[in-house]
Formats: structure tokens, C-alpha cells, sequence
């Protein structure tokens, strides 16, 4: 009965352990200490934009096309084609844009993340650190959270727009069904910049808990470069859940009793 | 890579069979990381996307019955598959290329090929065969797990399920279920071949390993999506009477 136990428990002690190592990062952030090593964290912010702007532009725009034919096709069986421009702004905007930035983030971002410092504590990178006087929470970790703080509102905003654009060319240039003018008021008809708000905050918590996951894996890695290779994984496995938990809460609170569109009462 | 899938798929028809074991092994391996992280991932993305988003949509018009219609349409063709294909390629997917990766750093695969142990015979082929079957049989159960979804968000509007059920039934078709299981099979296919394939060129110590798991997780989803939209646009294009309502 015992070891029916175990596993749970273990489970509960890496939870907590999980919300303490956030709790650090973020005292890090407010305390200001981070600050410090702004250049650090504007370098970071560098290494992001370069590294990861591109690929998840890319998914916003493959699962946007998606998205575009899917409406399309969907709208035509309902008998409204000029409506297609509803099921994209809604399907674009609310959910598959946050989700495909949560999964390429995760992917890309979050495994980085692990890899890269994991591999510094193996090589016992972290505690030459702290032997130099330097913070190794405030100076990789704390520099880290806030290069993502800078850089990924915009980089979200810009993959909601690769997902409008891929939507447009599925809908209106691939399939054909309706004109451009005629999508286009469909489409800005169905969102207003509160949506897009809500979007933005979903995406970032999102965002935000991948990082620190990613931190959390690769500052408590262990056990040599197998060690590392696990622990990215394992970092994997909590992210997706994490984001689509989180997609679902935020679906929840913020249009789960008020639809936000231009019909009836 | 395409190389890789060549050997792969050779290898795997021509005698002898000597992964048999290994096979079931990666199955069963699949099968204990998967299934928890899948059934979160599925319930919540089908109560939120498909089921409070679309339901907010028809409760305008009144006609909440058709959420169970919309479900064909988003949860056997769209989103349990790659629910399922992103689960299993970020959770398994990831699982192989770390194991493969440590292997390779550790001079274990030249050792089997000293040995005269062929390494794609006896590592990557049974690791794609139970991709791709456990990949077409999650897919069923994400399916189901996002029809629970959906029936979820189907109470939160307090409507009965009886029409829910009704025109998910007269909408679903055979059509849409085998094109589902075929795609999902090729994600399998796809997740296998890209994280074997960077699992056994990981190179660099420890760092290396964390790398070859990030690019493979980075290849897998890019090329995953990809597809999907070719294969969606395939078979709505060539099927035009599944997209009917009834």
C-alpha cells in the first residue's frame, strides 16, 4: 500500500519544488537584481529573436492555412461561404494561434533552454559561477525570464499576423469562395483589439510558464549528458500539458460566457 | 533522412525479423509515457477550442444540437489527430532521440556495429513500427477523449446530449474515421524517422544530446503541420460529399 504512494508523492514533492524554483526566478525579476546584467538579458532577447522568430512565424502560418481551408470547406457545407471569414478569425485568433505559439515555443524554446543550461551544470558551468561571486539564479536564470518578457509580446503579434495572412491566402486566393472584401468585413466584424488582448494574455502565461519550466529542468539537471537528454524531455511532457491546460482556462475565463460577437442580444 | 526512412522501410520488410521484442517493448513504453499527458491535452483542448468556441457560436442561433456535427468536422478531422501526433512526438518522440542520443554519445551504436548488429535494423525499426501503430491507435482515443470534451462543454451551455450525439452520429463518416487513422499513422511514421534519425547523429557531450532533442522536436512539429495541411486539403478536395451536413 505503501508504494501505491510513492509515485504521487513524488509527484507532489516535484510540484512544489517546481513552484519554489518559479518563485525565485520571479524575486530575482522584482527585486530588480536582475537589472545587473541587463546587457546579459538584452543578449538573450538577441539570441531569441534570431533563433526562434522565424520557425514560429512559420507554424502560425502552416496551422493558419489550416484553418483557412477548414473554414472554408465548413462554411460551404453550411451554405454561408461568405462566412468563412468567422470561422478564421475566431479559429485564428482565440485558439490555434495561441496553441501553435505555446507548442513551437515549448519545442523550441523551452528543450533550448534546458539543453543549454543543463549542459552548463553538468560541466559544472552553475557552480564555477557562484565560486566567482556571481548569482547563478539571478545571472542565467533571472536574465532569461526577462529577455522572454521583452521579446515575446511582439513575437506573438506577429505570428497572429502570419495566421491572418495564411488564413486569407487559404480562404480567399487557394479556395476561391469568397472575395476579399467580402472576408475582410467578415473577419474584423468578428474580432475587436479586446480579443486580441485576451489572445495576448493567453499566449504570454503560456509563454512565460514554458521558460520557467525550461529553466527549472535544465538548473536541476543531473547525471550526466543522458541526464540532460531526459530532462529535455521530461521538460516536454510538462510543457504540453501545462499549455493546453492553460489554453483551456483561458478559453474559459475569457469567452466561456460571453461569446464578444456582433449577433442578437 | 529520406535515407534513413529508405533503410528504415527496407529493412523492415526484407528477413530476417529479429525486432520482435524490442518492438513490443517500445510499444508498451509508448503506450506508459503517453497516455496521461494525452488524455489532459485532448479533453482540454476539445472543451475549449471546438466545444465553448463553437458552442458560444451556434448558442447564437440557437442550434447548440449542431455542436455534435461540428465535432466530426473539428475533432476526427482536425484536432485529435494532431493532438495526438504533437503528444506523442513531444513525449515519446522526444524519449527516443534522448535514448538514441545517449547511445550514440556513448559509442554503443559503433559498438553494435562492431558487433555486426545492424543498428537500424534492431533500434530504429521497431521504435517506427510502434510509432506508427501506437500514433493510429492514440488517435482513436484522443478522438473519444475530445468527444468527452466536447460533451463537456455541451453541459456547461446545460444543453441535453441527446442532440449532441444525434448529429455527431449522422455527420460522422466512415470516410472521415480511416482518412484520421491514415494520417495519423503517417504522423507516426514522420515522428519516428526525424527523432531516430537526430538521435543517432547526436554528437557533442551533453549538450549535444540536449540539442539533438530540441532540432528533432522543432523538425517533427514543422513537418507534422506541414503535412497535415496537405492531407486535410487532400481529402476534403477529393471527398467533397464528407464535408455534406445532414
Amino acid at each position: 500500500m505503501r508504494n501505491a504512494f510513492q509515485k504521487p508523492k513524488g509527484w507532489v514533492e516535484a510540484a512544489g519544488d517546481i513552484v519554489k524554483f518559479f518563485g525565485r526566478v520571479f524575486g530575482e525579476l522584482f527585486s530588480g537584481r536582475v537589472f545587473r546584467f541587463f546587457g546579459e538579458a538584452l543578449r538573450q532577447s538577441g539570441v531569441l529573436i534570431l533563433g526562434s522568430t522565424l520557425v514560429i512565424w512559420n507554424l502560425a502560418f502552416i496551422l493558419g492555412l489550416t484553418c483557412g481551408i477548414e473554414g472554408a470547406y465548413f462554411n460551404r457545407s453550411v451554405g454561408a461561404p461568405a462566412y468563412a471569414g468567422v470561422f478564421s478569425a475566431w479559429c485564428d485568433l482565440r485558439e490555434i494561434t495561441p496553441y501553435s505559439f505555446g507548442y513551437m515555443l515549448s519545442a523550441k524554446v523551452g528543450t533550448g533552454l534546458v539543453a543549454e543550461i543543463g549542459a552548463m551544470r553538468i560541466t559544472d558551468e552553475v557552480d564555477a559561477l557562484e565560486v566567482m561571486g556571481i548569482s547563478s539564479m539571478t545571472f542565467l536564470c533571472g536574465t532569461r525570464l526577462l529577455a522572454a518578457l521583452f521579446v515575446f509580446p511582439f513575437m506573438y503579434v506577429g505570428s497572429v499576423g502570419m495566421a491572418f495572412f495564411a488564413s486569407y491566402i487559404a480562404v480567399v486566393q487557394q479556395i476561391g469562395e469568397v472575395s476579399s472584401g467580402g472576408f475582410f468585413l467578415i473577419f474584423w466584424m468578428f474580432q475587436n483589439p479586446t480579443d486580441l488582448i485576451f489572445s495576448l494574455t493567453k499566449a504570454f502565461s503560456m509563454a512565460v510558464v514554458i521558460v520557467l519550466v525550461g529553466l527549472y529542468y535544465g538548473y536541476t539537471a543531473g547525471g550526466g549528458p543522458v541526464g540532460v537528454g531526459t530532462a529535455t524531455a521530461k521538460s516536454m511532457v510538462l510543457n504540453l500539458i501545462l499549455v493546453h491546460l492553460i489554453g483551456m482556462l483561458g478559453t474559459q475565463i475569457f469567452w466561456g460566457s460571453a461569446p464578444r460577437a456582433p449577433i442578437g442580444g | 533522412m529520406m535515407i534513413l526512412s529508405g533503410k528504415t522501410i527496407m529493412s523492415a520488410l526484407r528477413p530476417p525479423y529479429p525486432y520482435g521484442g524490442e518492438f513490443v517493448q517500445q510499444f508498451l513504453f509508448t503506450l506508459r509515457l503517453c497516455w496521461f499527458p494525452l488524455l489532459v491535452s485532448t479533453v482540454a483542448f476539445g472543451y475549449a477550442a471546438p466545444g465553448l468556441q463553437a458552442g458560444n457560436f451556434l448558442i447564437l442561433f440557437g442550434a447548440l444540437d449542431r455542436l455534435g456535427g461540428f465535432f466530426v468536422l473539428a475533432s476526427i478531422r482536425e484536432f485529435s489527430p494532431f493532438v495526438a501526433a504533437i503528444v506523442l512526438a513531444g513525449v515519446a518522440g522526444t524519449a527516443i532521440t534522448a535514448d538514441l542520443g545517449a547511445r550514440k554519445i556513448r559509442d554503443e551504436l559503433d559498438a553494435l556495429q562492431v558487433l555486426g548488429v545492424d543498428p537500424v535494423k534492431n533500434l530504429v525499426v521497431p521504435r517506427f513500427l510502434a510509432l506508427m501503430i501506437a500514433t493510429g491507435l492514440f488517435n482513436i482515443y484522443a478522438l473519444i477523449l475530445g468527444i468527452v470534451g466536447g460533451m463537456a462543454a455541451s453541459l456547461t451551455f446545460k444543453a441535453p446530449l441527446g442532440g449532441f450525439f444525434s448529429t455527431l452520429l449522422t455527420n460522422a463518416s466512415t470516410v472521415d474515421l480511416w482518412g484520421s487513422v491514415v494520417k495519423t499513422t503517417m504522423f507516426g511514421a514522420i515522428i519516428a524517422i526525424v527523432c531516430c534519425y537526430k538521435g543517432m547523429t547526436a554528437s557533442g557531450g551533453a549538450e549535444g544530446v540536449g540539442r539533438a532533442v530540441n532540432s528533432a522536436v522543432v523538425i517533427a512539429f514543422t513537418a507534422l503541420f506541414a503535412f497535415n495541411y496537405v492531407f486535410t486539403q487532400t481529402l476534403l478536395a477529393t471527398h467533397p460529399e464528407i464535408s455534406v451536413i445532414k
